[in-house]
């Protein structure tokens, strides 16, 4: 039986720390690049900071941690490479990134509803003997192509070797938990199968107060969120005219200023 | 038969489309994407058998579980451990990036002398001379530790040992002086807290060790909308903690403690607490003018705190007012309030910026970098990492991240006793010498922090009380050989002390304290190393999710 890897996040347990992001550029060799900006760095995991709009005591916070959402269904990247360089993984239902066959040409960012793909504007580089301490599971990235959160396809190949050693066919999750899971000290980000109707993650996924980003588009994303918070639930609504997707992404002030619109 | 311009074309042409059928121009297209990804200057990620290796992080006093994973016998990932019994797994933001440290580019490489390049040889025979002259203060940021004992020992013959105490033991400071119990000695017994009231303390965003109070918090508050922990958050700003708090409460900066004396004030008036304790002398309608809420306000915020015991008031920093409030709520040595967790630790001699006359002062690696003295001494500074502009006279590179043996005492906030070995799992990149080490070679009656590290082990081991916790929790006593317990220390397993007694602590608060306390230093905060991991430098910068540290 194939898998459907995903996630749930619950957002009211998101302190913002970070924790997830720094684990996540380690664990995948994300370059420490002096001259990478906001627009030009890689961030496969970012943590949006948004607001609930109102001033003094009312004024709220939260953190919304943002990654590939690894569409399901009309996976818009997949539809516009036109290198086959992005594939959906029928096996695991990872939305796989293959720099080998990117050309670079980016239609994908420009496709991505989610602003979750990230460019290679640069040769990796890091400060002279610190490659000693990159991760010997992934390799770095060359200048020149795109790429994105894999769901640590590394520890998923990891995973998938143990199981073949052992003679088995599936993954044991126990085994396979992405970086930004396992550093996560609220334990806010759930990470399971959500093909397997036992796995808890698969269960919450029912629950209420679950949602999806842009949920409206049909992409069918495997990247779910939960809050208690109704006005950050809200934010995940497509805001515009008539439901026309607009990044939910953007930026955190543009949010917090289109919600009180 | 002649060849024209035609013909040419179309074989062109036709080779063209022959080729195009076959899986040559494909295979090259493979082969030139693959050959151009392993250019020469394309870092490669070191080659070598994979072992994990679990330790503790030494870069703040917490000293968290981590796990390390090492390729060609260098770190390359860190991760948490889940056994651990503070940490539970969990670990701060930078230290997922700590293993890249030792390479960052403000790596203490070589000995300086007012910034111009020197030699240990240069440093020993100016600290020889100046030591034979006159008093030496040895300055310590993370006492407790073997090689504090080193330091100590030492500044006993020559001169005086004296620690910078970090902001959530100097919160604990008040009751060093009403109790006579050292402030080293307590900790907060947040796990049977009901109700934290943190007058401006980050709670959930670097205090104490990060795996304890957040992951309190993710299972009895967060989301909740009755929790069975309420954490009420006193801070002029909305920080992480305020937005995630059960109440944030808004006031005007630096008039914390004349809420907290607002607070005891109705809860004594209206009789909400068991406890007794000196009534304040400012009145409500003082309170409230100067931290602009209403009267009603503070009476209700008094109501919300005592409606769900145990309470304990957390302050940001020293603040006696928040700490005599602890007594009013009856806190102190108390179910989820204030307890002894040691009856060993000592009182110790505070550094301030004032350390009277010296000849030579010498700054553990441990203290933090913005830490300046006020003297003419000749000062020398271990450090690993060069902070920026600094007034010391030598800088002196130290062990970096992994790189020496440390042992780990109790975190300053923990509510018990712990102790953990962190071994040095990685060679040294430049030619280092800790403090401990450089003040021992002076003295031959000293011994090194590796002989105490194991005198404590044999200690430990001969007390026969306490856990060493590991993957699973085993009792001291049933520990065969002294040996077998230091292994398992030294192994990344936690020795975990009997669990808080309070009992023994006796308060004698007679007098509300004075509303203004003396001015504590401003020290960094949680992450007391000069720089940050470049990779959080970095994502903090490109998220906007945090200011980021210098030069990293």
């Amino acid at each position: 039986m194939s898998a459907r890897y995903g996630m749930v996040i619950d957002l009211d347990r998101c302190t913002g720390c970070g924790s997830c992001m720094v684990a996540c550029g380690a664990e995948n060799n994300v370059p420490a690049l002096p001259q990478a900006t906001a627009r030009t760095g890689l961030t496969p995991m970012l943590v949006r900071r948004v607001s609930n709009g109102l001033d003094g005591n009312l004024r709220r916070e939260a953190f919304i941690p943002i990654l590939c959402m690894q569409c399901e269904h009309e996976t818009p990247c997949v539809h516009v490479c036109p290198q086959q360089a992005v594939e959906v993984d029928k096996a695991t239902g990872i939305v796989m990134q293959m720099p080998q066959r990117c050309l670079g040409c980016r239609y994908c960012m420009t496709a991505c509803p989610y602003h979750a793909r990230y460019f290679n504007w640069w040769d990796p580089a890091w400060p002279a003997g610190m490659e000693k301490s990159l991760n010997p599971g992934v390799a770095s990235r060359m200048r020149g192509v795109v790429e994105k959160c894999n769901l640590c396809h590394g520890r998923l190949h990891g995973a998938q070797e143990k199981a073949a050693a052992a003679g088995k066919r599936e993954v044991d999750l126990a085994d396979y938990v992405p970086a930004c899971v396992e550093a996560c000290p609220t334990g806010a980000i759930r990470f399971g199968n959500l093909a397997d109707q036992n796995d808890p993650v698969a269960q919450e996924i029912h629950s209420r107060n679950t949602f999806r980003l842009l949920e409206k588009i049909g992409t069918e994303p495997k990247i779910y969120y939960k809050s208690n918070q109704a006005w950050v639930r809200k934010m995940a609504e497509p805001i515009g005219e008539s439901g026309s997707p607009v990044r939910a992404t953007e930026n955190s002030q543009r949010i917090s200023e289109v919600q009180h619109v | 038969m002649k060849f024209s311009r035609r013909d040419l074309l179309v074989w062109g042409a036709g080779a063209a489309a022959g080729l195009a059928v076959t899986p040559v121009p494909w295979k090259l297209l493979d082969d030139t994407a693959k050959w151009s990804q392993n250019w020469g200057w394309i870092p490669q990620p070191a080659r070598g058998p994979v072992e994990v290796k679990q330790s503790a992080c030494t870069l703040c006093p917490n000293g968290c579980g981590v796990r390390v994973r090492m390729a060609g016998g260098w770190p390359v990932g860190v991760a948490g451990v889940a056994t651990h019994p503070v940490t539970h797994g969990a670990l701060c933001p930078l230290a997922f990036g700590a293993h890249q440290l030792n390479w960052h580019p403000e790596r203490l490489k070589v000995v300086r002398h007012r910034g111009a390049v020197a030699s240990w040889e240069d440093a020993r025979s100016v600290f020889a001379k100046a030591c034979g002259s006159g008093r030496v203060v040895v300055i310590d940021g993370y006492p407790g530790r073997a090689a504090s004992q080193v330091l100590s020992n030492f500044a006993e013959k020559h001169g005086e040992y004296r620690v910078v105490r970090g902001a959530e033991t100097r919160a604990l400071a008040p009751f060093e002086e009403w109790t006579g119990v050292p402030a080293a000695a307590l900790g907060y017994d947040l796990e049977n807290a009901r109700t934290v009231v943190s007058f401006g303390a980050p709670l959930l965003d670097g205090w104490g060790a990060p795996g304890r109070f957040t992951r309190l918090w993710a299972e009895k508050a967060a989301g909740q909308d009755d929790p069975q922990l309420r954490v009420i958050q006193i801070e002029p700003s909305l920080s992480r903690t305020a937005t995630n708090a059960y109440q944030w409460i808004s006031i005007r900066p630096g008039t914390e403690s004349a809420l907290a004396s607002g607070i005891a004030r109705v809860l004594l008036e209206e009789k909400l607490v068991t406890a007794r304790g000196p009534m304040p002398e400012l009145t409500l309608e003082y309170a409230a003018s100067q931290t602009e809420l209403k009267t009603d306000a503070i009476r209700e915020l008094a109501r919300t705190i005592a409606a769900q015991g145990p309470v304990v008031a957390i302050a940001r920093d020293e603040n006696p007012a928040v700490a005599a409030l602890n007594v009013v709520l009856g806190a102190i040595g108390n179910r989820g309030g204030i307890v002894r967790r040691s009856s060993s630790a000592t009182s110790q001699l505070i550094a301030d910026a004032s350390i009277g006359a010296a000849r030579v002062v010498v700054l553990d690696s441990s203290v933090p970098w913005n830490f300046e003295p006020a003297t003419d001494a000749e000062v020398f500074r271990f450090a690993a990492w060069n902070g920026g502009p600094t007034k010391s006279d030598w800088l002196l590179p130290a062990p970096g991240f992994l790189e020496e043996l440390t042992d780990v005492p109790s975190a300053p906030t923990s509510g018990v006793e712990t102790y953990g070995i962190a071994p040095a799992l990685t060679k040294a990149l430049h030619k280092t010498q800790s403090c401990a080490e450089f003040l021992a070679s002076f003295d031959s009656s000293l011994d090194s922090a590796e002989k105490i590290v194991h005198g404590r082990c044999t200690e430990l081991f001969r007390a026969r009380r306490g856990t060493i916790q590991s993957h699973d929790a085993v009792a001291v006593a049933k520990i065969e050989s002294e040996q077998k317990a230091e292994e398992q220390l030294t192994s990344g397993a936690v020795w975990i002390g009997e669990p808080a007694s309070g009992g023994s602590i006796r308060c004698a608060l007679k007098q509300w304290p004075a509303a203004d306390a003396s001015s504590p230093l401003e020290l960094s905060g949680s992450w007391p190393a000069a720089v940050m991991p470049a990779l959080a430098t970095k994502l903090y910068q490109e998220s906007g999710l945090r200011e980021s540290g210098r030069n990293a």
